[in-house]
């Protein structure tokens, strides 16, 4: 255990008495500068002296990623899913593999979509690493790996861990994500209904993840067991409330992109702010 | 539509082999590293020795304190007669404790929950405080009854509680001022939970760490095993005790 003293640079289990005092965490301030700036290069450079004023909606979803981004990983939510409570980390793996990836690629325009293409290279890099079945195939891996309890006892203890943890999700949903919503160039189009298949079994896991959480009779985790309490919630309880998290939070979006993806198939809703495709490929 | 569904499947599910092979390898690498280091830390949870118990062992059985407590209402308790032939979990605690002892209360708490009636009703648990000044009747018994209400706190002037601890081997708590807070001071205590089984004698000690599946594997055990001269529980216990599986009795939390 490291000295609850002394500053961490990124949220993990002190085993230390909890209180409300504010805690800076310099890795994930540096995390999330490096992050944003990234994205704001992809998300607006490539767009410069496009019309964007018809993709309000991507704006938002983009502030909106990068704010739940830092906000999952900062204090309080970080240090309280690091080290207290098995809910909050819960809640921080739906964020960070279900939510926040999605939000930031629908936050990336159609024009700066369009303009990657002149880039060879990054399309390659692109390519490879979002290729929808290993990309599902990853996605399950990490989310079953992670939530192995000597897995998730033995990274949570360590800053290291607890940062491969969060960015283990984060990236594999970036990647699970990518291939629903931002077109790759020379791909072939991923029909609606493969989308939906693609998306259900995709998640399939996080569904058993849950149930196991809900039905287990001792808690799971030693992390959040043996963790100094600080609510009235009892350890077993506050796992069934994980479970629920995962439920309800994760399989209600699940089953709201599966509602979009239905009707956008149906043509009711379709985006309008497409580009014209004058390298080939569709925006969606 | 250029494509049939099949074919558009077949050129999403089907990547260039050289393709596969480096995601598969990076793949492979991700999670073997993240199963591995997570393998390679020590785990929480306490491992099982030959008789199967997650307790550890004392090298040698340990008699109860010879020592009369007082009750929340005032009245005495003898801990050797009030507890004779139960199966009795002993700790040393303090409300303001803020890890050690909720958490040891919680887990077997939640065990109990779990267990028959018939196992519960030949066990005690008993929370003696060491911290007496603080923890008076009207704090110490609704602190105890919220985890359950069979608990049964006890208290006592310092001397009786200073005999208790000493005639158990382990170190007496003492005030750890160093560690002020919104509850004044801290104790430095011992962290295990001795099991004194229905020969009145304690073979093994669960320190902190101890975890619900584990009590629940051992709690079971302990009432319905036979303990005494014809036990062999007992004789396997006594046999295996030794220097590198007995709990320090000093461990102060």
């Amino acid at each position: 255990m490291t000295d609850p003293a002394a500053v961490q640079w990124w949220c993990s289990a002190l085993g230390a008495t909890w209180n409300w005092e504010w805690q800076p965490y310099p890795g994930v301030w540096l995390f999330m500068l490096l992050f944003a700036a990234a994205y704001w290069w992809l998300a607006r450079r490539l767009t410069a002296g496009a019309d964007t004023t018809r993709t309000p909606w991507r704006t938002v979803a983009a502030v909106a990623g990068v704010i739940c981004l830092w906000l999952t990983l900062d204090w309080p939510v970080g240090k309280l899913g690091a080290g207290y409570l098995a809910s909050v980390h819960a809640f921080q793996f739906v964020m960070l593999a279900m939510i926040i990836p999605p939000l930031l690629l629908f936050g990336i325009r159609p024009q700066a979509v369009a303009r990657l293409a002149a880039r060879p290279r990054l399309v390659r890099v692109i390519s490879v690493l979002t290729v929808p079945f290993p990309s599902m195939i990853v996605f399950t891996i990490v989310m079953v790996a992670t939530h192995v309890p000597s897995v998730v006892d033995g990274l949570m203890v360590s800053q290291l861990g607890s940062f491969g943890l969060d960015m283990a999700w984060f990236l594999s949903g970036l990647s699970f994500w990518w291939s629903l919503l931002v077109p790759v160039p020379a791909r072939p189009r991923f029909v609606p209904l493969l989308r939906i298949v693609y998306l259900f079994f995709g998640t399939l896991a996080h569904l058993f993840i849950a149930m196991w959480l809900l039905i287990s009779r001792y808690p799971v985790y030693a992390t959040y067991e043996l963790a100094p309490p600080f609510t009235g919630l009892s350890p077993l309880d506050d796992q069934q409330v994980a479970g629920g998290v995962m439920l309800a939070l994760g399989s209600t979006f699940i089953l709201l992109s599966v509602t979009i993806v239905f009707f956008r198939w149906l043509g009711v809703g379709a985006e309008r702010d497409e580009p014209t495709a004058p390298d080939g490929f569709a925006t969606r | 539509m250029p494509y049939s569904l099949f074919q558009r499947m077949a050129r999403w599910a089907f990547v260039p082999r050289r393709r596969i092979d480096r995601l598969t390898l990076a793949v492979a690498a991700t999670a073997g590293t993240v199963i591995l280091a997570g393998c390679g830390s020590p785990s929480p949870a306490l491992a099982t020795d030959a008789s199967g118990y997650h307790g550890t062992m004392l090298p040698a059985p340990v008699e109860k304190p010879a020592v009369v407590l007082t009750r929340m209402d005032g009245t005495p308790y003898d801990l050797r007669a009030e507890t004779d032939g139960y199966l009795t979990l002993l700790f040393f605690g303090y409300t303001n404790c803020p890890d050690v002892c909720p958490v040891h209360m919680a887990g077997i708490s939640a065990v109990m929950a779990q267990m028959t009636f018939d196992e519960t009703r030949r066990m005690k648990v008993v929370f003696v405080t060491i911290d007496p000044e603080r923890d008076t009747p009207e704090k110490l018994g609704p602190w105890l009854a919220q985890f359950d209400q069979r608990f049964i706190a006890l208290t006592g002037d310092s001397a009786t509680l200073h005999d208790a601890q000493t005639e158990l081997g382990v170190t007496p708590a003492v005030k750890d001022t160093t560690a002020t807070g919104a509850t004044g001071y801290a104790m430095a205590h011992a962290a295990q939970v001795y099991a004194f089984t229905s020969d009145n004698l304690a073979h093994m000690v669960y320190p902190f760490g101890t975890r619900q599946k584990d009590w629940a594997d051992d709690l079971p055990r302990l009432v319905n095993e036979r303990w005494g001269a014809d036990s062999t529980v007992a004789v396997n216990a006594a046999a295996m005790g030794s220097p590198s599986t007995s709990a320090s009795p000093g461990v102060l939390r």
